[in-house]
């Protein structure tokens, strides 16, 4: 999981627990505009921050909330109980696609449906005037169909006109009777979907087991001049047997243009072909029916195959006569079907399937709501579902009044609905009067009664059920309303048990600090063992104390270790931390000087140090802008000189042993080392003699001098000349480093190298001239012993060959200018230790080698703090102090 | 350019996106007999689809995409 996401999750249940906060203090005062607007600017924040990722789901459901928090915030929606209650459930929803992201790291595929009803039933309450209206009623009736609202039930003459090749239809009909639904999809984008980046064709082209396809275009303009090309007039239409569930995913992004029916199988059962002529009589006709009724199913097909090498194949009556065929096969006991298809052979016009709606509805697979059967014929299931509604019913009905005695109209409403949904299932539709008529009752009362007793009376004619425990298939076949408000409402209690096992904890970063700095106490007092395990043996002459206290210390050594490498994990974070900003800012930059600029991020899971980080943020984003401003060229400047008309700005974060290596690599005009120089002599930053001599790449590294600028105009955007010496001093107070290299016309690269940590130094400790000081393992490459045969003069300087490499030596007795000269050891070989600087390797001599130790690096302050040949100051575990020499600086 | 126009013939190549629709439908304007290849092309976005979709111009080559070439060849008959 990417750390935007995980940040994502644990702001998400932040805001999740203040809506819910929020919504409470709402109840008990409903009128307060800053709590709304509270609440507003919660769900707006947590909206857009979804949008981030790929959760459609997610982001559909905070859209309805935030598009209802505004309706109420601006006051067009009153707030009430019921508002709170669909907030709440929507944000119960999310809460439950965050466990499943979190878990899984994605949204499951059964969301789908709920998102787009909980987001139906937020908008509902916007466009209800009287918010106390519940959205059941438009749930419960759309809904009954097994599919979900997403596939609506549908009576024969709303089926789509079907045009196939006879092999086509006859595949779709044996997928639809072998019980793979086959789907009507009407795709209509909507108009200004291009400028959301949609490519509604690519999309069309993703539908899978198409058997059939088309696209229409409704062109609205007169002429094609006036025809607006980037307004999307497209209809797709498929026939598809893919399952619902995939094509569910396909479209999650878009379901409101989606317009699915499901074919039952009869629908492709079509004859086409040519009507002039036919070959069939009555007779044949009559006969063919006789067999079928005598079920001599055998009979009819001989006939019906004679006949068809009789006929041409192209005609009407053939196609008819070869379905007859397919029916016979695959549906034998549909013999309506069968008898109505051989009876249009009369008129070789097609049969109207919607005259046997009761046969057809019993062996197809769709389930039409219209059946007029008797209830005692209904599945035990079905019964037991209808009885679990209608008991929740009666227990709304019998809840008390709310508080101020009202009846909620809401309610009561809701309820008639809902018995008016359950006794349409069982095909009692007649009872939908009285139900009204008890309503009006209640409502002209203000009270449950007529609708309870109504209720009592109507109970006593269904057959009662024996079996009261709950059936799980409730959800699938009432998706209703009383099943959505506890559907979520498990949530609540489950809240305290997903609260105790969130992984995440927020600390105060001071607290951290606090126990850093303990650590670090820690691993120095830890330093002092070895030297009591010395005095022990020097002082005392105790070897096996010595002993002990030594192999002691090696297990507090392990574990202080490990304490501390844990600690600095807690505090390393990604660099994506400061990238993320740059695209946006990268983007109004450019877009206010007019250039254009592709900006590639790298390496943005590389961690560094919470400090690191943050000192690193503002150099950046100086480098970023005083790249964009001067570095990159206007598009036309730049197509003169053969580049791209957007130039390239490169970020890129990596990690080189224990340092972050951040380069900012941009192609534009280079920095042109005579500008630089002139510029500075011009400020009286380096005089003419240097003028003359000063190399190109001394040159450009004047651009970090303090005061330089070679901007002409300030801008509000870089020219001031504190730009490159401030980005300077931010980098080496961290420790870090900052170079650049430019080639003119090709681009500039500017790379800051910075610590992974600063809190622990692993040092070297060294012995010259009878002092010790520490050199920071971090620069030290190696440690070599060079004969003095072997040290060189080149007129005033030292060098030896190493490895084939000339190394200039310097002696550290020379450079912290104290006149005495370097002590070889007793085979006449100088201790010269490696480092590199500025990215070559010099050796200093010194006296004598000591160990390496983990010190805190105290920066020195006050007088001391000018001393720019250190770089701090350590405690020792004797208690001795250790100068912490800055290489950088000495050489 | 996805497309390149010559004289009296379009030519596709790989992903024609949403921007070229506009020079696309002027183009067809200007050139009513100009002619399409699409061997080339392995997609066109929806906005240049409804453009070939409502001037209907002759296709000089097809698609080598199978699957768009069978979307094209039926809606542009």
């Amino acid at each position: 999981m990417n750390s935007l996401l995980e940040q994502f999750l644990s702001e998400a249940r932040d805001f999740l627990q203040g809506i819910g906060e929020k919504l409470m203090q709402l109840e008990s005062d409903p009128t307060s505009t800053p709590l709304m607007t509270e609440l507003f600017r919660f769900v707006h924040t947590l909206k857009g921050n979804s949008g981030l990722f790929d959760f459609p789901e997610m982001t559909r459901v905070l859209h309805a909330s935030e598009d209802l928090m505004d309706a109420v915030r601006n006051g067009r929606v009153g707030y009430s109980q019921k508002l709170a209650d669909e907030l709440l459930e929507a944000m119960d929803f999310v809460g439950v696609l965050m466990d499943e992201i979190e878990a899984e790291g994605e949204i499951g595929k059964n969301h789908a449906t709920t998102a787009t009803e909980l987001a139906q039933a937020l908008r509902s309450l916007i466009s209800d005037s009287k918010v106390s209206t519940p959205v059941a009623e438009q749930v419960s009736i759309d809904s009954f169909s097994e599919d979900g609202p997403a596939v609506k039930a549908i009576s024969w003459d709303e089926l789509p006109t079907l045009n196939l090749a006879e092999t086509v239809a006859i595949e779709l009909y044996r997928c639809a009777i072998n019980g793979d639904a086959v789907f009507w999809i009407e795709y209509t984008p909507e108009p200004e979907c291009f400028f959301k980046g949609e490519d509604p064709f690519f999309l069309a082209r993703q539908v899978p087991d198409n058997a059939w396809r088309n696209a229409i275009l409704n062109n609205t303009a007169s002429s094609l001049v006036e025809m607006d090309v980037f307004s999307s007039q497209l209809v797709f239409q498929f026939l598809t047997s893919a399952p619902a569930e995939e094509l569910d995913d396909l479209f999650r992004y878009v379901p409101d243009q989606i317009h699915r029916i499901e074919i039952p199988a009869l629908a492709f059962v079509k004859p086409i072909g040519n009507t002039d002529e036919s070959v069939i009589d009555d007779d044949f006709i009559n006969n063919t029916l006789l067999l079928l009724e005598n079920d001599d199913l055998d009979g009819v097909a001989r006939t019906i195959k004679t006949m068809l090498e009789l006929s041409a194949p192209e005609l009407w009556s053939s196609s008819a006569l070869r379905w007859v065929l397919q029916l016979i096969e695959l549906e034998p006991q549909n013999k309506a079907a069968q008898r109505l298809l051989l009876e249009s052979l009369r008129t070789l016009t097609p049969p109207d399937w919607s005259t046997l709606t009761h046969s057809v509805q019993i062996n197809s697979i769709t389930t039409n709501p219209v059946i007029s059967v008797d209830i005692s014929e209904f599945p035990e299931t079905l019964l037991r579902d209808f009885h679990t509604v209608i008991n929740a019913q009666r227990e709304i009905l019998s809840l008390p009044a709310n508080t101020s005695g009202e009846w909620s109209v809401g309610r009561l409403k809701s309820v008639a609905v809902s018995l008016i949904g359950c006794y349409r299932a069982i095909n009692q539709a007649h009872e939908v009067e009285a139900i009204d008529a008890a309503l009006q009752n209640a409502l002209a009362e203000n009270s449950p009664t007529p609708l309870l007793t109504w209720l009592e009376s109507a109970l006593t004619n269904v057959p009662e059920l024996t079996v009261t425990e709950e059936d799980p298939q409730i959800a699938t076949i009432f998706p209703v309303a009383t099943q959505n408000e506890v559907k979520f409402g498990r949530r609540v209690e489950d809240t305290t048990a997903a609260a105790t096992a969130s992984k995440t904890l927020k600390v105060d970063q001071d607290k951290i600090d606090r126990l850093m700095n303990l650590i670090g106490e820690m691993v120095v007092a830890k330093n002092a063992l070895p030297y009591l395990a010395n005095r022990a043996e020097t002082v005392f002459g105790v070897r096996d104390l010595a002993r002990e206290i030594k192999a002691q210390y090696a297990v507090i050594n392990r574990v202080a270790e490990e304490m501390q490498d844990t600690i600095m994990q807690v505090r390393m974070m990604p660099v994506s931390f400061i990238f993320q900003r740059f695209p946006r800012m990268v983007r109004d930059i450019s877009r206010k000087l007019g250039k254009e600029v592709e900006l590639v991020l790298e390496g943005e899971t590389t961690e560094a140090d919470k400090n690191i980080i943050e000192a690193l943020s503002d150099p950046l984003i100086h480098i970023v802008r005083n790249s964009l401003d001067h570095g990159l060229e206007q598009p036309d400047v730049r197509l003169a000189a053969g580049k791209n008309a957007a130039g390239k700005l490169l970020i890129r974060a990596s990690q080189e042993s224990d340092r972050v290596l951040i380069e900012i690599i941009d192609d534009g005009k280079g920095i042109n080392p005579d500008v630089i120089k002139h510029k500075a002599y011009e400020k009286g930053l380096i005089d003419e003699a240097t003028l003359e001599r000063i190399s190109d790449q001394d040159a450009v590294n004047l651009v970090f001098a303090a005061g330089f600028s070679t901007a002409d105009v300030i801008s509000d955007l870089s020219g001031r000349g504190v730009g490159m010496d401030v980005v300077r001093s931010a980098v080496e107070k961290v420790n870090g480093t900052v170079g650049i290299e430019s080639e003119v016309g090709k681009g500039t690269r500017l790379y800051l190298s910075l610590p992974l940590s600063m809190a622990v130094t692993n040092v070297m400790i060294i012995q010259s001239n009878q002092q010790i000081f520490g050199v920071p393992m971090d620069i030290v490459v190696e440690t070599v012993r060079v004969p003095s045969i072997h040290i060189q003069r080149i007129k005033q300087k030292q060098t030896t060959v190493l490895r084939g490499r000339i190394v200039p030596l310097l002696s550290l007795n020379d450079l912290l200018a104290s006149n005495v000269a370097q002590l070889p050891n007793e085979d006449n070989e100088f201790a010269t230790l490696i480092v590199r600087v500025h990215g070559e390797h010099v050796g200093i001599l010194v006296d004598e080698f000591r160990e390496t130790v983990d010190i805190i690096l105290k920066p020195m302050t006050g007088i001391l703090g000018g001393l720019a040949g250190y770089s701090g100051a350590a405690l020792l575990g004797d208690g001795s102090v250790l100068m912490v020499l800055n290489p950088r600086e000495l050489i | 350019m996805a497309i390149e126009f010559k004289k009296n013939l379009a030519v596709f190549s790989d992903f024609v996106g949403v921007e070229e629709a506009e020079a696309l439908l002027e183009w067809l304007l200007k050139n009513p007999k100009g002619k399409i290849n699409l061997a080339d092309c392995t997609h066109i976005h929806a906005s240049n689809l409804q453009v070939l979709m409502a001037v209907k111009p002759t296709i000089a080559a097809q698609s080598k995409d199978e699957d768009l070439q069978l979307w094209l060849s039926t809606l542009l008959n």
